[in-house]
């Protein structure tokens, strides 16, 4: 059994996603389109609802 | 990690997956760049910055965001007036101190084999120009929520202060505008100099006698210029000069989400956001009035509903149960927002300096090609399709997916969901052959 993982989209899921099979002894290949990672998320100021900030 | 790639083939099946990827090319060596920045300071060609909604400006190579992973610079090929336009320059390249610069450089081809497959994809947001009455991309003074975002943001175009996008671009032009008018100027003084007489004096005259000859009709020409740029200049100050920060903001809700004529289904975190939005901009400005204009507010999730309550409570937002009619505007690029009252039954109307559409979140552009590549199916709202007994299983053995490219969700429950995609795929790669089977043919 092939034991690496693709996962595609670099945003708050797939980055979560992959830390967690990473976590688990998983060999993870994230691809992501844009040049950087973050996806959405990164261009958020504050989440809710406890206003923290989101980077 | 690969950044800037994308999946271009899949054969095999589960435990057994051949992938193609192109990695594209970035002109720039990752293991050189050090991520200082200096081509970008020299970079002759500027473009607008997608990272901030086009209201900051960029270079032609840049960094998507100044924090991103990883920080290697890239090369805009279509913007860079060496790879794009054919033109000389290198100036990139020059400046370089590590020799990261590889105008050359081409896509790779890359093939991986990988037992299974997380789709997170993501969503894209609702293109608020195909609600005509809201004025969106017309009205100036009407912005999406996300690109409300950024001007909130300390790092953002605006260092985090809020004012008109109208009063901002004015602002913006006025070098431009000044640098105009002093040319303008300068090729009057030419004239002058040649017939020894002052530019007004000869108008007066030109205009009295209507005088004959080509420099005349030319330098006649050249003032009506100066005056014409010279008048738009002081208007332009004049605006700047009564700029101030956007007091009066409301939002819509449901922009293209739960819409028969767009979207059926609800984006779900857009009534939080809005929230927060509004909350955030009364942080940054006590006085500031903010309304949220909305069929309902939709507070799901942990600690949601409370947030609604403190924002009206605590921090005064005003929430008016309607659906916005439309978005119109005044000769002082005032937007108005009219709508229904539906408890008191009369049209209203609400005069602001910004308004923030929430718009809705649609299936990513990327979904149906992906969905196309692995053989997936997706539902009726063009998401990839799961079963509500097994959230995260698509109609392909091995292949998961996670957060909005299964549906709208917010970050809490993307990254539950996430976590769960990864158990999921954990079980199908380390599961003895029956059990992996068995997790299999359920969704099968």
């Amino acid at each position: 059994m092939n034991r690496e993982v693709l996962v595609i989209g670099g945003g708050i899921a797939g980055i979560q996603a992959s830390l967690d099979l990473a976590e688990m002894g998983f060999k993870v290949n994230l691809v992501e389109k844009l040049p950087s990672i973050g996806g959405k998320m990164s261009q958020l100021d504050k989440t809710f609802p406890t206003n923290d900030c989101a980077l | 990690m690969l950044a800037y790639s994308e999946v271009e083939k899949v054969e095999g099946d589960v435990g057994d997956f051949r992938v193609t990827v192109r990695k594209k090319a970035r002109y720039v060596d990752e293991g050189k760049c050090t991520g200082c920045g200096a081509c970008a300071e020299k970079c002759p060609t500027v473009v607008s910055d997608a990272y901030n909604m086009g209201f900051a400006n960029a270079k032609a190579i840049y960094r998507y965001f100044a924090q991103g992973i990883p920080s290697t610079y890239t090369i805009d090929a279509k913007a860079c007036r060496q790879l794009g336009q054919g033109k000389k320059c290198g100036v990139c390249a020059r400046i370089c101190q590590a020799g990261a610069i590889d105008h050359k450089q081409e896509d790779q081809i890359l093939e991986m084999s990988v037992g299974a497959v997380i789709l997170a994809t993501g969503y894209e947001l609702f293109d608020a120009r195909r609600i005509p009455e809201y004025g969106y991309g017309r009205i100036p003074n009407v912005v999406t929520a996300l690109e409300f975002e950024r001007f909130l943001s300390a790092s953002g175009p605006t260092d985090g202060h809020v004012y008109r996008p109208s009063d901002l671009k004015a602002r913006n032009a006025l070098p431009e505008m000044e640098k105009a008018v002093q040319k303008a100027a300068r090729d009057l003084e030419k004239y002058e100099q040649r017939f020894s007489r002052t530019s007004d004096d000869f108008m007066a005259q030109f205009e009295r006698e209507s005088l004959e000859g080509d420099d005349y009709v030319k330098w006649a020409a050249q003032v009506k210029e100066h005056r014409s740029l010279a008048a738009g200049l002081a208007k332009a100050k004049e605006v700047v000069e009564k700029m101030h920060g956007a007091h009066r903001i409301a939002f819509i809700q449901c922009v293209g989400s739960r819409d028969i004529r767009f979207n059926r289904h609800c984006s779900v975190f857009c009534c939080m956001h809005a929230i927060k939005e509004a909350m955030i901009a009364r942080e940054h400005d006590k006085e500031a009035e903010v309304y949220i204009l909305g069929m309902d507010i939709r507070a799901v999730g942990k600690g949601s509903e409370e947030y609604r309550v403190r924002g009206a409570k605590e921090v005064g937002l005003r929430y008016i149960r309607t659906r916005v009619a439309e978005v119109t505007e005044e000769a002082d690029r005032t937007p108005v927002i009219w709508y229904e009252d539906t408890k008191e039954r009369i049209v209203k109307k609400i005069p602001l300096d910004l308004v923030v559409l929430s718009t809705g979140c649609e299936p990513s552009p990327a979904t149906k090609p992906l969905a196309g590549l692995f053989g997936l199916e997706v539902n009726d709202f063009g998401f990839f399709k799961t079963k509500a007994s097994s959230p995260v299983d698509t109609t392909r053995p091995g292949v998961f997916v996670c957060g909005c490219a299964q549906a709208p969700m917010d970050i809490p429950e993307s990254v539950a969901q996430a976590s769960s995609a990864a158990a999921r795929a954990a079980q199908v790669l380390s599961g003895s052959e029956p059990m992996r089977l068995a997790s299999c043919k359920e969704i099968g």
